[in-house]
């Protein structure tokens, strides 16, 4: 018994030690020190320019940091980014919802499948903004307007990776467990679900910064409150450094909101290769 | 004791009105109990079907499966599978892979753990309990399947060419610590395999089929020793019975288009 | 059971046809009705029921010439921004998939362009360039052009570096090398590209429509949701929805025609 493991325990790695986070910041950061350089070297010049054309619509780098620090300090935009957040959270968890439980039932029965997927797709390639303006008819100029906007962008890519998942769960996994004794729920809650995981995670990120545009592109048409809203305000005051200001707060919203799935992602799939 | 007698299944193929497969024709054998069948044939005679069928896994609506006289109509609590592509579960770690069948039924979490930690002990992977599979090599995933299947106590192990996957070395240590466990404890085995080396080591006897359809050409007995002897590859017998098996597959290779 | 095949069911492959499309037309029918049951409950005038929003888009595609003069205008900006998001997204895409040094640099900025939204940005480009066409024509370029480039960018990454060097040991020239190995090996990435930044590219320009409503189809939806004609609105957008989905059906067509090796692989 003794010289099998031996043997074969040199086959295999075992799992990557956890590294400290300093040490990963800096492993990081010499890894990519071209592309930081290139950003840098981008914001640079973009200060360049600014200054030097004098544009109305190209302010300096330093101005757009200087508008949104100024946002962030005076808590001018606060109640407008909490309108929207509020939208977003309420629009991403509807699709959530809604599109875990299609997908799922998709990728479950076939003719839930054959029945949906047709509608499904369409909606998926259509351009979603294509729905604003009936949603304004229907909800008028409201949150839900806004939130039934998110949602359409939101919803289908969820329902398309989590069908594709559960329905591309490895058979032998359930074979295995039927002959085990499991019977259909047991399947579903010990198999399926664990098994799934992954591609879903996969469509819950894609979901995300779809959710985010949707936010950002319904506000910028059903304008009364909110981020967009105040985009066209600015905009309308020609004040261009505060308009890229609000660009770049949605920017920084799309990638925490990313970054939160991912960790989620990560904790929860760390055994997926 | 399982007794298959008359057994006949064919398979529909998709988009094609016009009739199927035959996968198995006729087939009738009778195991006994604590003996160790190998099954052995080329590709396309349905020993794995055939499998599937005795572990209740797919159904079969002509001819007579039987377990000690009760027909069998679905997976059951007597018998265990192991499976040539491991099937592990990927997010739990060895233990909880162990754990498996008997966590299905209900058992005792601690009950259901110790009789694990145990089992892991028995397949020499002891330490290595709170591993992911991703981090296993193939030989041992595949002894964390075979410890799944002991873990819930069946009196027959199922086994569908459970070491295909492995490269040589690996299989022939498998193959003793195999022997090694069945010896301890006698199960009725039903192993199928490739190897015509693997059938004549490791069979009380060896179920030889035909394919198109599949058909059991002949059962062989192997009157090898037990417990194997170390180098018992050499022995004339075991010489004989592998080229007897090898002149059988061959014709049948060479006879097929 | 997927896992476990038995595959006693036998369809013949019109029967299945039949079944699916019945199932879907089922679908069709239970929304309708459930539009219908809502808006009898909501008891809100203003919204058509579904044989309004049919009459309506009729008597728009049929008798009403300002539908499709709209459509023209409206149009303009899509053809041109599309062409120019890739007419520069394309060769972009290429030479960052090729040049190692030039894709670390542009990498970043890539990445940056695919998570910014871009209509926030809009008021500045008015600012810049007015409200004419080609402010129309720089916000769809600007919508699309990003999404072109990466996925050609992804194509050329994707070919099999042993398929180059492969090439290269028969002696082939940088040209043929494009020629014969990247540009078919990256043209289903490229495609799938295409394909996203139409659908970009349309958002684009209905962004820019609803936005400035200065002309064509935005001009007349404000007139119809001015005049509280909510199935004619309803019908504009169901027309111009047909028009997307006719669209990306048809990119999808040429792609299955010119790159039929095509999996389904794409950033959006």
């Amino acid at each position: 018994m003794k010289p099998m493991m031996v043997s074969e325990a040199a086959i295999r790695t075992a799992a990557p030690k956890r590294v400290g986070l300093s040490r990963r910041l800096q492993r990081l950061v010499q890894h990519h020190a071209l592309e930081v350089f290139a950003l840098v070297f981008g914001a640079a010049i973009w200060e360049v320019l600014g200054w030097g054309l004098a544009l109305q619509w190209l302010p300096p780098f330093s101005q757009v940091i200087k508008a949104l620090v100024q946002f962030l300090a005076s808590g001018v935009i606060l109640a407008n980014l909490q309108s929207s957040l509020s939208s977003l959270i309420i629009g991403f968890v509807l699709s959530l919802v809604f599109g875990l439980l299609v997908g799922a039932f998709m990728g479950r029965y076939r003719t839930v499948e054959k029945a949906l997927d047709v509608y499904v797709h369409a909606l998926f390639v259509c351009p979603s903004i294509l729905f604003a303006p009936i949603f304004f008819a229907i909800f008028g100029l409201s949150d839900a307007a806004r939130i039934a906007i998110i949602v359409v962008y939101s919803t289908f890519v969820i329902v398309m990776n989590t069908a594709t998942a559960i329905r591309t769960v490895d058979p032998s996994l359930v074979e295995m467990a039927y002959s085990f004794g499991c019977r259909e729920r047991q399947i579903f809650t010990r198999i399926l679900l664990p098994a799934s995981l992954p591609l879903v995670f996969a469509g819950i990120r894609l979901g995300v910064g779809r959710a985010v545009k949707g936010m950002i592109n319904g506000e910028m048409l059903i304008a009364f409150v909110g981020l967009g809203a105040l985009a066209e305000k600015y905009g309308a005051q020609f004040d261009a450094p505060k308009v890229f200001a609000i660009a770049m707060v949605v920017l920084i919203i799309g990638l925490v909101s990313d970054a939160i799935v991912q960790t989620l992602e990560n904790h929860l799939t760390r055994w997926a290769d | 004791m399982i007794r298959v007698k008359g057994l006949c299944k064919e398979f529909a193929t998709f988009d094609n009105g016009s009739g199927g497969v035959l996968a198995l024709s006729d087939i009738d054998f009778e195991v006994r109990d604590n003996e160790f069948v190998t099954v052995i044939g080329p590709s396309g005679c349905g020993k794995t079907t055939l499998l599937r069928i005795i572990a209740g896994l797919i159904p079969y609506h002509q001819g007579e499966v039987s377990i000690d006289s009760r027909p069998v109509v679905g997976p059951g609590p007597e018998r265990a599978v192991v499976f040539q592509s491991f099937a592990l579960l990927p997010w739990a770690d060895v233990l909880g892979n162990v754990t498996f069948g008997l966590d299905v039924r209900g058992e005792a979490k601690s009950e259901s753990q110790a009789r694990a930690k145990e089992l892991i002990k028995l397949v020499g992977l002891e330490g290595f309990e709170k591993r992911l599979p991703k981090e296993l090599s193939g030989g041992m995933q595949q002894r964390v399947g075979l410890a799944r299947a002991l873990a819930v106590n069946p009196r027959i192990l199922l086994m569908d060419e459970p070491f295909g996957a492995l490269d040589e070395q690996t299989r022939r240590l498998l193959q003793e610590q195999l022997l090694q466990l069945w010896e301890r404890e006698r199960k009725t085995v039903i192993f199928i395999t490739h190897s015509m080396e693997e059938a004549v080591m490791l069979g009380d006897r060896v179920m030889l089929m035909t394919p198109r359809p599949g058909r059991v050409k002949e059962m062989i007995d192997v009157p090898l020793k037990r417990p194997r002897p170390r180098d018992v590859e050499k022995s004339p017998a075991f010489v004989e019975i592998k080229e007897y098996l090898w002149e059988n597959l061959r014709a049948m290779q060479t006879a097929q288009p | 059971m997927r896992g476990i095949v038995d595959g006693t069911a036998v369809e013949g492959k019109i029967n299945s046809f039949a079944r699916d499309w019945g199932l879907r037309l089922a679908v069709f029918v239970a929304a309708v009705g459930l539009w219908e049951f809502f808006l009898s409950r909501a008891q809100n005038f203003l919204l058509p029921t579904f044989p309004h929003i049919a009459s309506a888009l009729f008597h728009l595609v049929f008798l009403e010439p300002r539908f499709w003069e709209a459509l023209y205008i409206s149009n303009q900006a899509l053809v041109l921004g599309y062409a120019g998001s890739v007419l520069v997204g394309i060769p972009l895409g290429l030479i960052a998939g090729r040049l190692r040094w030039m894709d670390r640099i542009l990498n970043p900025y890539f990445g940056v362009l695919l998570v910014m939204p871009v209509a926030p940005l809009i008021p500045i480009v008015i600012i810049a360039l007015g409200l004419g066409l080609v402010a129309r024509v720089s916000i769809v370029v600007l919508f699309a052009v990003v999404f072109i480039t990466i996925n050609t960018r992804a194509g050329v990454r994707g070919v099999e570096p042993a398929l180059i060097e492969m090439a290269k040991s028969f002696g082939a020239s940088e040209g043929q090398i494009w020629r014969r190995i990247i540009v078919p090996g990256a043209l289903p990435a490229i495609f799938a590209g295409l394909r996203i930044g139409l659908g970009r590219a349309i958002t684009g320009m209905v962004m820019v429509e609803l936005i400035l409503v200065a002309s064509g189809l935005g001009r007349l939806l404000l007139e119809f949701s001015g005049r509280m004609q909510s199935d004619l609105v309803f019908a504009t957008v169901l027309a111009v929805i047909v028009e997307a989905l006719t669209l990306l059906a048809a990119m999808q067509a040429l792609e299955r025609k010119i790159a039929p090796w095509a999996p389904d692989i794409s950033i959006r």
